[in-house]
């Protein structure tokens, strides 16, 4: 049989794949298929590429739940470890809430809303359970969690983008805020404190804490409208 | 302002989870209406107060944390891919229903044993039955040896009634002019040995039989040991258990009888002895 000097070449990105391949010491290393799939396109960084990647977690595809992990561990863990304050107790968070999205990925419906609030939501409620449990605030707080899935809508003005220019926009229009009503729409969301207990901890009136978190939210919501 | 205006404000609030239980209990009660402006406003809400989470500082966690998330994850899938594939060679062999829940390696174990446990009882019966067959060897080798013994007792028995100068020889002739004369030998304590040689055998299975005859006027004969004679007409007779007083004893005698003897003479006597002490003939 021979083989000419231009099939050698053609297969020759094969074989560095090969060879690069090697020395992770994988077991069960499969360079063809591994092979094949870094050649196919990549899936966009998007809503659709999200849901399609829980849909193969049904699947049991080890590579998708991966790609999820890798593209939102980081996330997760920056709003966990914000409410929990502790890294070890993080961690454990967001390993139940990965291992929850493994074993239940049906419990996400597409039709309700993109992956990423669903996740994030899941996660922050998780951690905020984390933190009633050690509150006298647990029982009453327990009726108040909200029932998943919710509907979840992304407005029509939203805009791709990549999750560093997101963190610095968010972070951009939230400093933009009054000091006052920046810490009442944390206070709400990192520490899950309600309108009543937001006054009672900075010691103003209820209804300007209300103000405050409804126009706050406003001018988030006009600031990512403006983000172009 | 409507009802929905009046709603519509709260629901930042409500995707924040900072509503107080009045106003919450208030607004669901409203969205039960399915309201659609709420239920649009409140979908894009609750995106919006997820954004928060880009806020937080950034963290990140640790390599270890990736490693147990994909070492659980990997396991689980390997479980289900064996569970999988199980079900798939079930289906293809609907008679084998089992789980494979004990390994192959146990099944072949346990086979072994099985194996090593039947030959281990057939070899314990097979020592058995040959510890057996050397007992009932060794028994009749034993009571061949008793029997050798007591024969060798009663033929030195008999050599050294017949060799002591104590004992009374006695030679009991006979009649018929065929029969060949017997010999006998009285010791007072070993007993009577009695002989004959090229002795006709007594017809069919009757027997000899030797009778002591006493002196006392009208006493009965006293039944004696019975023998036949083998295929050369020989024969050799050891009373062991005579009478301790020969001087007693008129005479020796021996009749036919049938089989066994006979407690009284049947037939006349074909040999007749007498007893002759040899203090009495001195």
């Amino acid at each position: 049989m021979h083989i000419s000097r231009g099939s050698l070449i053609h297969c020759l990105p094969y074989f560095v794949f090969v060879v690069a391949g090697l020395p992770r010491g994988r077991r069960n290393y499969h360079p063809i298929p591994v092979f094949l799939a870094a050649l196919s396109p990549k899936p966009d960084d998007g809503d659709a590429a999200d849901a399609t990647l829980v849909r193969q977690l049904l699947q049991r595809d080890m590579r998708a739940f991966e790609q999820l992990y890798d593209r939102y561990g980081r996330l997760v863990y920056g709003l966990v470890f914000r409410i929990v304050q502790q890294a070890g107790t993080a961690e454990e968070i967001v390993q139940d809430v990965f291992l929850q999205l493994w074993r239940n990925a049906a419990r996400y419906d597409a039709l309700r809303g993109p992956f990423l609030p669903w996740l994030l939501t899941m996660a922050r409620n998780r951690a905020l359970d984390n933190l009633r449990l050690k509150s006298e605030r647990q029982r009453r707080r327990e009726d108040q969690t909200e029932e998943l899935p919710s509907i979840c809508a992304v407005p029509q003005f939203e805009k791709e983008l990549d999750q560093k220019r997101r963190a610095s926009r968010i972070r951009e229009l939230l400093t933009s805020l009054q000091p006052q009503q920046k810490r009442a729409i944390e206070l709400a969301y990192f520490e899950g404190l309600t309108h009543t207990e937001i006054a009672d901890t900075l010691q103003e009136p209820l209804g300007t804490v209300k103000s405050w978190i409804r126009n706050g939210l406003l001018r988030l919501r006009e600031g990512l409208q403006a983000t172009t | 302002m409507s009802t929905s205006d009046q709603f519509g404000e709260l629901l930042e609030a409500y995707a924040l989870g900072a509503l107080d239980a009045p106003e919450r209990s208030a607004l669901e009660a409203h969205l039960a209406t399915n309201c659609p402006e709420c239920t649009t406003a409140l979908a894009e809400a609750r995106w919006l107060v997820s954004q928060l989470a880009y806020s937080a500082p950034e963290a990140a966690p640790s390599a270890l944390l990736r490693g147990r998330l994909m070492k659980i994850v990997g396991e689980e899938a390997a479980r289900k891919e064996a569970t999988q594939k199980y079900s798939i060679r079930s289906t293809q062999t609907p008679l084998r229903t089992f789980k494979p829940t004990v390994p192959y390696w146990m099944w072949a174990a346990v086979a072994a044993l099985l194996v090593v446990a039947l030959y281990s009882t057939w070899d314990a019966r097979r020592l058995s039955d040959e510890m057996r067959d050397i007992n009932a060897r060794a028994m009749a080798e034993l009571n061949s040896r008793e029997k050798i013994e007591e024969e060798l007792g009663a033929v030195r028995r008999e050599a050294v009634i017949l060799a002591d100068p104590a004992s009374v020889k006695i030679a009991l002739a006979t009649g018929e002019a065929n029969a060949r004369p017997l010999q006998a030998a009285w010791h007072a304590q070993l007993g009577i040995v009695v002989s004959g040689q090229k002795i006709p055998p007594p017809p069919g299975q009757r027997v000899l039989q030797l009778w002591l005859i006493p002196k006392a006027a009208g006493a009965k004969p006293v039944p004696s040991q019975v023998v036949r004679p083998d295929e050369n007409g020989n024969f050799v007779l050891l009373v062991s258990n005579p009478p301790e007083l020969t001087a007693d004893t008129k005479a020796l005698a021996v009749t036919e009888e049938p089989a066994g003897g006979s407690p009284q003479p049947t037939t006349t006597p074909k040999w007749v002895g007498g007893v002759v002490l040899s203090d009495t003939k001195d």
